[in-house]
């Protein structure tokens, strides 16, 4: 008897944990999903009426603005952090001094909360006292920064926050990667006589290939999932102007009680991370295989 | 691998330098600002501007920002909502930990049929974006009698950080030799007593990761804690989101920055303290997940 | 007590058969060694036999008691690893007494045990070292001290030398044996070097594809081998095999552009089998320079163009060929020297070995 409990040990410690999961990853999201498909609005009722939700969803001006903001804010996010990150994961490896410090410096920015980054950045580019005035101070009487306040250009405040917050996560993911740079392949390079730039662009990134997915995984990742800076830095606005998907799900679910279309939201920013991971897991285990 | 071959010797360096240090200074641009504005006067800081040194330092933002800035309807300052936020942390860090260690102990060491399928599935769950399961996790807490209290939260924060906790143990465990379970057994050792007397000795850089990440991640969360708390159990995230909005009486920029660092400054001093662990933490995660 | 019996043991891995049918009788107190090629499945049966994987189908009897269900902790059985396997973060001398520790054995016997052991394979002065801090032989010790102290009803080794330098492998072999002969316990071994087989044990079983390809002691797996398979296995260099057509109850060669006639003991079987061609199978140590020799009638002489000659110090291989087959032969170190074209070349084929070239069956 006691000979039994023991082989089953694994698996009953494991148990809770896949309890947890079963019900409140999967139970939930088809939870979610069969409610984006129903009436409710301020609790759930199980009326279903099809897609009409994502009718709503979509008729709904508000979500377009957040669609198209998570667009140019994944766009702009993902190749600016890339770029930003690669350069100082190069010019980091170049064999620095005091090179501890200065990724200790770039990296720190992930160690805050979103909510900090929000708040510092919110009065970084105050339209009045911020930037706007620094510069006016400094000379440029002339110079206007009132992103802040301007509908089109909020979202690109989300974007400068963000990529401070992050780039420095990706430059450590690339430095990783560089690292993992055979030596004797820059050595044989170095025969042939290949220059700096030839080096990296020929040889080195194309090894680098792996990192750059992954970084783009987690960026992407990260940027559908960005709730807390848009609170803090712009509350979504002015308006609506710099809402992201992630705010219209948390508004309409919980602040204009229309939990359907809250709903419906989320399956679509579910939808837009699974497009997003299953190719990437798909291409990473055929590698695997071959 | 240098740039010696792409112009002259030294100027290539100083270059690098210039801009690794420009980027540097552009990085800690943000944090110089918010201390400087913190220890200036709301005169100083209309008049001033966002570089300019506090002529007059004072503490008055972060005494306010502390213990009578208004959060909303009280003002009580930050003060409570840190210990709220320690009150969530310490249990929920500790669980996910724990749960995560004997997880990742069974997964990587004794596997069974269908464990690596519940591996990809816990993987896979750490990708989710969190607005789908927000809605049904309101209910469960009413359910369970936990909605606005710190213990639903800890309990949200351990359900959704055992994915990951589960990962990083999974990855260092597999890489220690499944030899030593198999001596251990012959040895006469079961299930638990090969965790304690081989494994968990060689535990120590894994568990440091693991704490440091998830208490990095759970203080600095503001998700769960808007949805899933109410007034009085607001971690600090909450409460700093809600002071900076409150402008009862104007605008405090020095309390406001002075409450955002505050609100950073142990995640902050685990990150300048144990640093590597967390920069370990962050690429283990990200590279082998 | 030690005595072992494998029944009709099956293991599969999923849809991969890798044991089948093992059926093995080992002795209490005897050496037997498990040999054969990677893959063959000399690791798993040995997992097996300590309850580290489960039978497919089968029964494992130890000391008289079917322990075919039991755990590994309770069919009182100790292993050493190949890769020693030593508790990183344990002393050398708590890594001795764990199994002891698990079994609530006393603080003083346990002290006591270990001692004794420490002392008998001279590791006492590493006692409160950890495993880190020991070298390669230093640790196989500790290893093996491990294993000592249990007093198990069996031991089981699992290639424990194959992590060590040559010349350290040869003093470890010695003491391995030394404390077989010493303590008397059963004593199953899983090795890829033959030398070790042939001179550590008392049995050796030889492994292929899962199946026992043949049962025997050192000498009649050398001498007696089954199937070519075992003969090809067994022996450094290895065993000569030149196909030969059958020619009036002789074998017919080809050497040094010449034909000659070999006579070979089992002349009978061959004309009985009906074959018209064999596969001679006959060991480089038949072969050699002109000596004296007993007139068997197995003895002669033929011509030989050496090839290649390798000198390995007491004597030297000579590789040329016969039938355009490769042959090695054994020449002393000094006719190694001048051995070249149209050199004299003493066959003896008294103890060859003769297979159906097909099925690689012994005709006897």
């Amino acid at each position: 008897m006691l000979n039994l409990l023991e082989k089953h040990l694994p698996k009953i410690v494991i148990a809770p944990t896949t309890v947890a999961m079963i019900v409140c990853m999967y139970g939930f999201i088809l939870w979610t999903g069969l409610l984006s498909f129903t009436k409710s609005r301020m609790m759930p009722q199980w009326d279903f009426v099809g897609f009409e939700q994502y009718v709503r969803l979509f008729d709904n001006p508000r979500w377009h603005v957040a669609l198209d903001n998570l667009f140019i804010f994944i766009f702009l996010f993902i190749a600016i952090s890339l770029v930003l990150g690669l350069l100082l994961a190069i010019f980091l490896d170049q064999r620095i001094r005091n090179e501890g410090v200065i990724r200790t410096i770039y990296l720190y920015p992930m160690a805050i909360s979103f909510i900090v980054t929000g708040t510092a950045w919110k009065w970084i580019l105050n339209p009045g006292l911020g930037i706007e005035k620094l510069l006016r101070d400094m000379g440029f009487v002339d110079f206007e920064f009132r992103w802040l306040v301007d509908p089109d250009m909020a979202i690109y405040t989300i974007v400068i926050a963000a990529v401070w917050q992050s780039s420095g996560f990706v430059m450590a993911m690339f430095l990783a990667g560089l690292r993992g740079v055979d030596d004797n392949l820059t050595k044989a390079a170095k025969i042939d006589g290949a220059s700096a730039i030839r080096l990296y662009w020929h040889i080195i990134l194309p090894i680098m290939r792996p990192v750059f997915f992954s970084a783009i995984v987690i960026l992407t990742h990260i940027a559908i999932k960005s709730f807390d800076l848009v609170q803090a830095l712009t509350g979504g606005g002015p308006g609506y102007a710099s809402d992201l998907p992630a705010n219209f799900m948390y508004t309409f679910a919980f602040n204009r009680a229309q939990m359907g279309v809250g709903a419906a939201s989320a399956m679509i920013m579910l939808f837009g991370v699974l497009a997003v991971l299953i190719p990437y897991l798909y291409s990473e285990l055929r590698e695997k295989k071959s | 691998m240098n740039l010696k071959m792409l112009s002259g010797i030294s100027l290539g360096r100083v270059a690098i330098y210039l801009i690794l240090i420009v980027f540097a200074l552009l990085y800690l641009a943000p944090l110089y600002v918010m201390l400087t504005t913190s220890l200036k006067d709301i005169e100083e800081i209309r008049s001033g501007n966002l570089l300019a040194l506090p002529n007059d330092p004072t503490f008055y933002a972060w005494i306010k920002a502390w213990s009578s800035a208004c959060t909303g309807s009280e003002c009580n300052g930050l003060a409570p909502f840190f210990w709220n936020s320690v009150k969530i942390v310490v249990p929920a860090v500790l669980i996910s930990t724990v749960v995560g260690a004997f997880n990742g102990y069974v997964l990587a060491k004794w596997k069974f049929k269908g464990s690596e399928l519940l591996f990809g599935a816990l993987l896979f769950g750490c990708f989710i974006p969190f607005q789908v399961i927000l809605l049904p996790m309101a209910i469960l807490l009413a359910k369970l009698g936990l909605a606005n209290t710190v213990s639903g939260l800890v309990l949200v924060h351990v359900i959704y950080g055992v994915a990951f906790t589960t990962l990083f143990f999974r990855n260092y465990y597999v890489g220690i030799p499944t030899e030593l379970v198999r001596a251990a057994q012959l040895d006469g050792a079961g299930f638990f007593n090969i965790f304690r007397h081989v494994f968990l000795p060689l535990s120590t850089p894994i568990f440091v990761v693991t704490i440091i990440w998830q208490f990095t991640q759970i203080w600095n969360d503001f998700l769960f804690g808007v949805v899933y708390s109410g007034p009085g159990t607001q971690p600090i995230t909450v409460a700093l989101n809600n002071l900076v909005n409150t402008s009862i009486g104007g605008k405090e920029y020095n309390v406001d920055m002075a409450a955002a660092i505050i609100a950073a400054l142990p995640t902050l001093f685990v990150y300048v303290v144990a640093g590597k662990y967390f920069v370990r933490g962050l690429t283990a995660g990200a590279v082998k997940g | 007590m030690g005595h072992i019996q494998l029944n009709n043991i099956c293991k599969s891995f999923g849809s991969t058969e890798v044991l089948k049918n093992i059926d093995l009788e080992i002795q209490d107190g005897e050496f037997l060694i498990l040999i054969g090629p990677s893959g063959c499945g000399k690791s798993t049966l040995m997992n097996l036999i300590a309850g580290l994987e489960d039978i497919t189908s089968g029964e494992i009897v130890i000391g008289g008691s079917d322990v075919s269900d039991k755990s590994p902790k309770d069919r009182d059985i100790a292993m050493v690893f190949q890769s020693y396997a030593l508790y990183p973060t344990m002393s050398v001398g708590r890594n001795i007494s764990f199994g002891l520790e698990m079994r609530k054995v006393p603080k003083a016997k346990r002290e006591k045990i270990v001692a004794e052991v420490a002392e008998l394979l001279q590791i006492d002065h590493l006692l409160d070292r950890k495993p880190g801090q020991l070298s390669g032989g230093q640790r196989q010790r500790v290893a093996m001290g491990r294993a000592l102290a249990r007093s198990p009803k069996a031991f089981l080794f699992d290639e424990p030398l194959s992590n060590l330098d040559a010349k350290l492998r040869v003093e470890m072999r010695t003491e391995i044996k030394k404390l077989h002969q010493r303590l008397g316990t059963t004593i199953v071994y899983v090795t890829h070097d033959q030398v070790e087989a042939m001179t550590l044990a008392d049995r050796i079983a030889v492994l292929k594809d899962g199946v026992v390809q043949q049962l025997g002691t050192p000498y009649e797996i050398y001498n007696d081998p089954v199937n070519h398979f075992v003969a090809d296995f067994m022996g450094s260099p290895g065993m000569n095999f030149v196909e030969c057509v059958v020619f009036n109850d002789k074998l017919v060669i080809e050497s040094a552009s010449k034909s000659y006639q070999l006579a070979v003991p089992c002349a009978k079987a061959i004309k009985d089998s009906g074959l018209e061609s064999v596969l001679l199978g006959i060991r480089p140590e038949m072969l050699t320079d002109p000596k004296p020799y007993d007139d068997s009638g197995f003895v002669q002489e033929v011509c030989f163009d050496v090839e290649v000659v390798e000198p390995m110090g007491a004597d030297t291989v000579a590789i040329g060929k016969w039938s355009d087959t490769e042959v090695q032969v054994r020449l002393s170190p000094e006719s190694g020297e001048v051995a070249g074209e149209g050199f004299t070349l003493q066959v003896d084929t008294s103890k060859s070995i003769i297979f159906d070239p097909r099925s690689g069956n012994r005709i006897r």
